[in-house]
């Protein structure tokens, strides 16, 4: 007996079927990937030479189309001399998964080359470190700042727009005045995250303030509730829920700022290790570390979600999840 | 149309004597020509219009009126939601001015407090107004008692059903022991068979509690049904057309919704809502004379 | 005439007051602090590892602290003050003193050697045969200005060709592109141009015209003025770095140390050195003479001002004699 069919607009699926689609949801994608890595025939629009032949610029490991490849080869055989050989290949841009999941595996166990250089766990512990402080501090004024501004007009009209005149101004064309403010450390790059973060945070969450339910002060201040004390008893418990949801999406917004942050004061960081080694194009490395920065996003968004379970029993939507 | 062999103004003897020690009471409400209009940017809505009236100490008077005709700001006006633009509003004879807690109120929709467990929705209004929880606790297990709902204490207002929720509503604002109990059509989304039960259990309550109740409903049957007296307002602009006393005597139950009484006073406000004459004029409620038909004609269900 | 000169007289006082005042300051603050400088990846550049390594600068008595930065962010806190020099071309060090962070050039580490260079499309066999076509560089950066000189050089001028603004790290997708007849890019880009199209060859490079571009270490006047002393300790240290490396014996190590700092393997980086030329302290001083052309650091450094002017970089021509100290390698 089917009960739930697997398009019903907002009905949740059983169990197994959920589970199925999510591991579906990962291995889809890998599987693409392997396909069109370890597939010769599909795509892979390059020739790796392996012996140059008698092609003067051809060099062994050298990455040619394969139009090229074609016509010098054809070039070699009419006019005579040893033909190239190479096989076909992806662009550089595409290490296969295994590369990958070597590099994965081999950045974490590398020693630094040099004697001031950083282990990879350490790089990313400083990533860890900017985007937690910029969030934290960002959240410590957007959140009480929203909050209000969602609770009284008089806040909303006067933060508000300048806020939403702010926000659309990139936060990296900061990077110069906040090197010159907080340094060339932590500093700036943690403005940066925060730049990113603020004026977002604020604005999200004075909306989620503005969306409790009015009836519900209604009910408060007819229980003999003092307007001061509304803020703190219905404002503020009545929205955590979804305030702390908000806090969630805006936590994996901060990390978008990071690639921008770790370019700006000294060179560091797991985006600073992403922009090096692609510029001596070893994407392996490039693609492991995207995978760390998504591993411990993901990672920290489901631990938060299964706090949030614990922490709000009766939010409805996280209970029914 | 006169087919009633009883007249809703005949009043047995029982009844009358009820009236008159009612009347004998206190009076806990009072409204002078109370005057609210809107002002919006499509100009200007009377709401209520001289509206005036009284209630007794225990007394339980229901509301009724045609959609729109300012029911809803009547209610919220009194319980100080709202501002009013002429005349006045005296509980106990001193103006209102604000919500507080002398006046409990009880919504259409459901306002719990999703984050409190039911027991402490119900201490909510104790603690607020600097009962120690302690205290508060004993007291709110005591109403929640009265509602019936004492095993669903620790239960999260979505864990309710929706008549569930009401009554821990009513709990909740009993608990604070107001002179007067506004309900603002309380069993309005409400099946009718949990609505039946639920009157009966408002009744019960009323009847163990010293708590007047200004109860707003569009259903002709509950207000006759609950009511001492019906305050009967007709719209635009909301005026008061007639406060009926209703001559069903005490004690109520369903069976005495085919007594001549209750028939009799359900026909006179049947007239006062939808006069005969009148139909024609109310916009809302014309049904189009030429209606479209989208079955074949063949397809007859009648 | 007279008030007039009366104010600018008592203007100059009175910055000279502050200044002197700014300065004892700076020297109570900053003589506690080591001496932070700013480098970032350029093979003349990286080449300080070596010494930050060997632990040269404790040896030498002087405490000097590098910072690792991306080379655009090392001009921004340079500018910013936060650090007390940088190490840059001689034109960018003209362009952040123009923005208004005066510096002071005080040693030549090397001139590009062939890692700057114009990229032809098979077919383009020299710079005479650009005449008519597209060129994709970055305007107003090194590689505009080698185009030019390459031109003058091959008898022709801007006029006879079309230059496409192209950021520098994607010229190797625009010459693959096919649109453009050449490019002209750094290493490792230009590299990258020549192995997405094989065929492409340099028709150009900063081979061809040794200190069209010299990379410098350049010094806020303020630090240098009140800590001259380790200046010129930094500066006998770079003689060492550049005998280091260019000693057969020692310089696989130098190589390695290098190589790690960057993140590459000691053999894919030798070429990236090979195309930059390190100056010894005896090469830098030479170098650092007063003339004309290209082999004179005031030679070239006055070529890439005219071209910054010309080209709207910025608007008044540098004072070279103020931009440039050439005491401590003479010392
Ligand atoms: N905030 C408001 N602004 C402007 N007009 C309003 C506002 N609230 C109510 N009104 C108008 O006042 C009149 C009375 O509204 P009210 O809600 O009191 O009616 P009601 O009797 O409760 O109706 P119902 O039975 O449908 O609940 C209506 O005409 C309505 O349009
Ligand atoms: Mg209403």
């Amino acid at each position: 007996m089917e009960t739930t069919a697997w398009f019903a607009a907002r009905q949740e699926l059983p169990p197994n079927r959920r589970k199925l689609l999510a591991i579906g949801s990962f291995v889809l994608p890998i599987l693409i990937w392997c396909l069109v890595s370890y597939v010769p025939f599909l795509w892979h629009p390059m020739v790796r030479i392996s012996d140059p032949g008698a092609v003067d610029y051809f060099q062994a490991d050298m990455l040619v189309d394969k139009a090229v490849f074609q016509a010098e080869l054809e070039t070699v055989q009419t006019q005579g001399g040893a033909l190239p050989v190479g096989e076909l290949s992806n662009p550089i841009y595409l290490p296969p998964p295994h590369k990958v999941a070597e590099a994965f595996y081999t950045g974490f166990t590398t020693p630094p080359a040099s004697k001031d250089g950083l282990w990879l766990h350490q790089s990313l512990w400083q990533s860890i470190q900017v985007i937690f402080w910029g969030f934290l501090l960002s959240s410590l004024v957007a959140v009480p700042l929203g909050v209000l501004a969602g609770t009284y007009s008089a806040v909303s009209r006067l933060f508000e727009p300048f806020i939403e005149f702010f926000r659309y101004l990139p936060a990296p064309a900061f990077g110069a005045l906040a090197v010159a403010v907080l340094g060339i450390y932590e500093g700036p790059k943690i403005a940066i995250i925060f730049i990113g973060t603020f004026f977002q945070q604020v604005l999200i969450i004075s909306n989620t303030t503005r969306k409790l339910d009015y009836a519900l002060l209604e009910a408060a201040l007819t229980l003999g509730t003092s307007r001061l004390k509304l803020l703190r008893h219905v404002v503020i418990p009545g929205i955590l829920p979804d305030l702390y949801r908000d806090q969630r999406i805006l936590l994996g917004w901060a990390w978008t700022y990071l690639i921008v942050a770790e370019l700006i004061g000294t060179s560091s960081g797991i985006t600073w290790f992403i922009t090096q080694q692609a510029r001596y194009e070893h994407f392996e490395n490039v693609y492991a570390a995207i995978l760390m920065i998504g591993i411990i996003g993901l990672g920290t968004d489901l631990v938060l979600a299964w706090l949030g379970k614990r922490l709000f029993p009766w939010d409805k939507p996280a209970n029914k999840q | 149309m006169d087919n009633t062999t009883h007249d809703y103004l005949s009043q047995s003897d029982a009844v009358k004597a009820r009236f008159d020690k009612l009347k004998q009471r206190e009076v806990i409400l009072e409204v002078k020509g109370l005057n609210k209009v809107y002002k919006s940017a499509q100009g200007e809505t009377t709401a209520l219009s001289n509206v005036s009236f009284k209630t007794h100490r225990r007394e339980f008077v229901c509301v009724i009126g045609p959609s729109g005709c300012g029911k809803s700001t009547l209610i919220r006006i009194l319980a100080g939601l709202e501002s009013y633009s002429g005349g006045q509003v005296l509980l106990d004879g001193k103006p209102v001015t604000g919500p507080g807690r002398d006046r409990g109120m009880v919504f259409q929709g459901y306002t719990l407090f999703p984050w409190l467990t039911v027991r402490k929705n119900v201490m909510f209004g104790l603690e607020m107004n600097g009962m120690s929880s302690e205290e508060a606790r004993r007291e709110a297990d005591l109403w929640l008692e009265l509602v019936g709902l004492e095993r669903f204490a620790s239960a999260y207002p979505h864990q309710l059903s929706g008549g569930m929720k009401q009554r821990v509503a009513i709990a909740r604002a009993l608990v604070n022991q107001p002179r007067i109990l506004l309900m603002d059509e309380p069993f309005g989304a409400l099946d009718a068979q949990t609505r039946c039960k639920m009157q009966a259990h408002l009744l019960d309550i009323w009847r163990n509690v010293d708590v007047t109740i200004l109860f707003i409903t569009h259903d002709l049957d509950e207000a006759i049904l609950l009511a001492d007296r019906i305050l009967v307002l007709k719209a635009n602009p909301g005026e008061v057309q007639e406060l009926i006393e209703v001559p069903v005597p005490r004690p109520r139950s369903v069976d005495q919704l085919f007594t001549p009484e209750f028939i009799a006073t359900k026909a006179r406000l049947e007239a006062l809502i939808h006069p005969p004459a009148s139909i024609a004029s109310d916009e809302v409620e014309t049904v189009k004379p030429h209606m479209i038909r989208f079955t074949n004609v063949a397809d007859n269900v009648e | 005439m007279s008030s007039s000169s009366g104010i600018t007289g008592f203007k100059q006082l009175l910055r000279r007051t502050v200044l002197v005042a700014g300065l004892g300051l700076a020297m109570v603050v900053e003589a506690a602090q080591p001496i932070k400088i700013g480098y970032s990846d350029w093979p003349g550049w990286v080449a300080w590892q070596v010494a930050i390594e060997k632990g040269w600068f404790k040896e030498a008595g002087v405490d000097v602290k590098f910072e690792w930065f991306d080379y655009a962010a090392s001009m921004t806190a340079f500018s910013a003050g936060k650090i007390d020099a940088v190490t840059v071309t001689n034109g960018d060090a003209l362009v952040t003193a123009a923005g208004g962070a005066k510096n002071v050039m005080i040693i030549v580490t090397d001139y590009s050697n062939g890692n700057d260079m114009i990229v032809g499309k098979p077919g383009i066999k020299s710079l005479k045969d650009l005449k008519g076509k597209k060129v994709g560089l970055e305007i107003g950066l090194v590689e505009h200005l080698l185009l030019l000189n390459g031109l003058e050089k091959a008898g022709l001028n801007e006029a006879d060709v079309s230059i496409v603004n192209t950021p520098t790290n994607e010229t190797p997708q625009a010459l693959a592109s096919g649109s453009l007849a050449a490019i002209g890019a750094w290493q490792p880009n230009s590299g990258e141009a020549m192995k997405r199209v094989p065929g492409a060859k340099p028709i150009y490079t900063s081979a061809d015209e040794p200190g069209l571009i010299y990379d410098v270490l350049t010094v806020n006047p303020v630090s240098l003025s009140t800590r001259r002393a380790d200046w010129e300790k930094i500066v006998k240290v770079w003689g060492k770095v550049v005998t280091y490396i260019n000693d057969p014996k020692t310089q696989p190590d130098a190589v390695k140390i290098m190589a790690g700092r960057v993140g590459l393997k000691p053999a894919a980086y030798l070429p990236f050195l090979k195309g930059t030329r390190l100056l010894t302290l005896e090469e830098g001083k030479q170098v650092m003479v007063k003339a004309d052309g290209f082999k004179s650091l005031y030679g070239s450094t006055k070529i890439v001002d005219d071209f910054n002017v010309k080209y709207g970089i910025y608007k008044k021509p540098q004072d070279l004699d103020k931009a440039i100290d050439t005491s401590l390698v003479n010392k």
